[in-house]
């Protein structure tokens, strides 16, 4: 009797299964297929740094271009690379990871090629700053010309900067010509 | 006529290799030996070639069910030897997370065991309320396990709407109140495969130094929420659950009692949630020279931390003993003069962890 009464309610309420249209919703903080930015990157390395499986990995030709490898077979999604690029190049976006939506293993790797310029002053081939850091610090209101300076010429110029600024021009003394 | 008989590695109770050898005669089982180790990563030799930061995606993989517990640890360890203090919204985020994770545990757990006594219907129950508990979990870490949700001096991710969660508070509640509680305690089947079985005596518990859920139903009231109180427990107030019978039953009833203990932590905590940053330090961390040992409360029992550093990027000796650890070998007492039908719901219910064991 017990058991006519549990079926009979079993058969007179709704279904207990989730349908696919109350799924739960995918949060913002979840962390799923990767995007690398190419222009957004400084090749600094942190990325590689902090990632435990090894994922990433850089490769170089040397005096045109820094490669930034990802294989999403090694990917654990920590998450910890877009948490700790300090250009935001790294996003995990919220949609299903490549190597789970495709059977040929197409997008389990992820290359971006970040092209080395001639520093305007030296030639020195760098990692130009990504153009988003650029107009940040330029808006400070610094010399044009210095965008496409290197690093060591970019650290030159602001000495110089520095030397001019507490130094007034008449009081450079003979032999004061350090370079340095 | 005695005969011995392999359980395991490959488990017809559990998910992941481990050997129990019984020796039976007829149907009663008259000694166990437990063999474990199958499953061995060398964890704790690889977080010494791993800088500080990878060490937690690594140590995070220490166990695929209290994920947390064990990155959460180490973050203490690695705090206290840099001195640096949590800050107080970060501390509640850990509790909150720590609880959710013994829920889905002890919950996973009920559902296995469940199972093993061949109550299919009450799986599917309970597996119906974790599915609430893995929901709020990636709702608020974005995973379902594995949660990344710690770094040293704080955790990654905020909770920013405390009150979203609380309706699936509410659900747990009910159906472990209306459901899963009653029927472990008084459906005959249930009652008729887990009272009087697998005994462990307070002294037997204290002589094979159980830890955890398998300790408090044996009388032995040890939680290192209660006695050495970390991240908020001493703020939200913590009471234990603690059982005399030391039979399969009373581990069912600690952990299900837990569960309601649990769920009220996390929704005071949750109301509670004081304002303020989530990490105390910026950046990549950097650990001075010093050694320090945490104990947490694992959602198996304790689990203990040794972190040494040299000041290096990378940890100089990472020591991890888990719950499983101790509680594993307990099955040699629990199975002796029992019925070989009952070998898999006894080892069901010390909740063994073979990957942290093995780590
Ligand atoms: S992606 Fe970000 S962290 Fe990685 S190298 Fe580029 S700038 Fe650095
Ligand atoms: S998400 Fe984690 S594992 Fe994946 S590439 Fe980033 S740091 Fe490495």
């Amino acid at each position: 009797m017990a058991m006519l009464k549990t079926i009979l309610g079993n058969l007179l309420r709704p279904s207990r299964t989730r349908a696919p249209a109350d799924m739960p919703v995918v949060p913002p903080t979840y962390r799923g297929a990767l995007t690398h930015d190419a222009g957004r990157c400084t090749a600094c390395g942190t990325c590689a740094f902090v990632c435990a499986p090894k994922a990433i990995h850089f490769t170089q030709e040397p005096g045109v271009s820094v490669s930034w490898h990802f294989f999403i077979g090694q990917c654990s999604f920590c998450g910890l690379c877009e948490q700790n690029c300090p250009t935001r190049a790294i996003h995990l976006r919220a949609d299903v990871p490549g190597s789970m939506n495709s059977a040929s293993g197409d997008g389990l790797r992820l290359e971006s090629v970040i092209r080395l310029q001639p520093c305007t002053r030296c030639g020195a081939a760098h990692v130009p700053l990504p153009a988003a850091t650029m107009d940040a610090l330029w808006a400070a209101g610094a010399d044009e010309a210095e965008r496409g300076y290197c690093p060591d010429c970019r650290r030159w110029a602001a000495s110089a900067r520095l030397r001019t600024a507490f130094i007034p021009d008449g009081a450079v003394a003979e032999g004061g010509r350090h370079d340095r | 006529m005695p005969y011995s008989f392999p359980l395991g590695p490959y488990h017809p109770a559990l998910e992941e290799p481990f050997k129990v050898k019984v020796q039976c005669r007829g149907e009663v089982i008259e000694s166990a030996t437990v063999e474990v180790g199958f499953s061995y990563r060398g964890i704790e030799l690889l977080a010494q070639k791993r800088n500080w930061v990878e060490v937690i995606t690594l140590i995070e993989r220490v166990c695929g069910i209290c994920s947390n517990t064990h990155a959460m640890t180490f973050c203490m360890a690695a705090e206290t030897i840099a001195g640096i203090e949590l800050p107080k919204r970060a501390a509640h985020i850990r509790t909150i997370i720590a609880e959710l994770e013994r829920l889905h545990s002890h919950l996973l757990w009920a559902g296995v065991g469940a199972e093993d006594i061949g109550f299919h219907s009450l799986f599917m129950e309970v597996f119906t309320l974790r599915e609430r508990v893995m929901d709020t979990l990636e709702a608020i870490s974005g995973n379902r396990v594995n949660y990344g949700m710690n770094c040293i001096g704080g955790v990654l991710r905020d909770i920013p709407d405390p009150a979203a969660h609380l309706p699936a508070l509410d659900a747990l509640a009910k159906g472990l109140g209306e459901i899963v509680i009653p029927t472990f305690t008084q459906n005959p089947t249930a009652l008729a495969r887990t009272r009087g079985v697998g005994r462990l005596s307070r002294e037997q518990a204290v002589e094979w130094a159980v830890v955890g859920p398998v300790a408090r139903a044996s009388g032995l009231d040890i939680d290192v929420r209660k006695d050495q109180p970390y991240l908020s427990y001493a703020d939200l107030g913590f009471e234990s659950v603690v059982r005399p019978e030391g039979d399969v039953q009373a581990r069912v009833v600690v952990r299900a009692l837990e569960m309601m203990e649990s769920v009220r932590l996390i929704r005071e905590a949750l109301l509670s949630l004081p304002p303020g940053p989530l990490r105390a330090t910026q950046g990549l961390p950097e650990i001075p020279a010093g050694e320090a040992t945490i104990r947490t409360e694992a959602p198996r029992g304790e689990a203990f931390y040794y972190v040494a550093s040299e000041g290096g990027a990378s940890p100089a000796r990472v020591k991890i003993r888990t719950p499983s650890f101790v509680n594993i070998p307990a099955i040699e007492p629990m199975v002796m003069g029992q019925t070989l039908a009952d070998l898999s719901i006894i080892q069901a219910s010390v909740d063994p962890c073979i990957s942290c064991t093995d780590r």
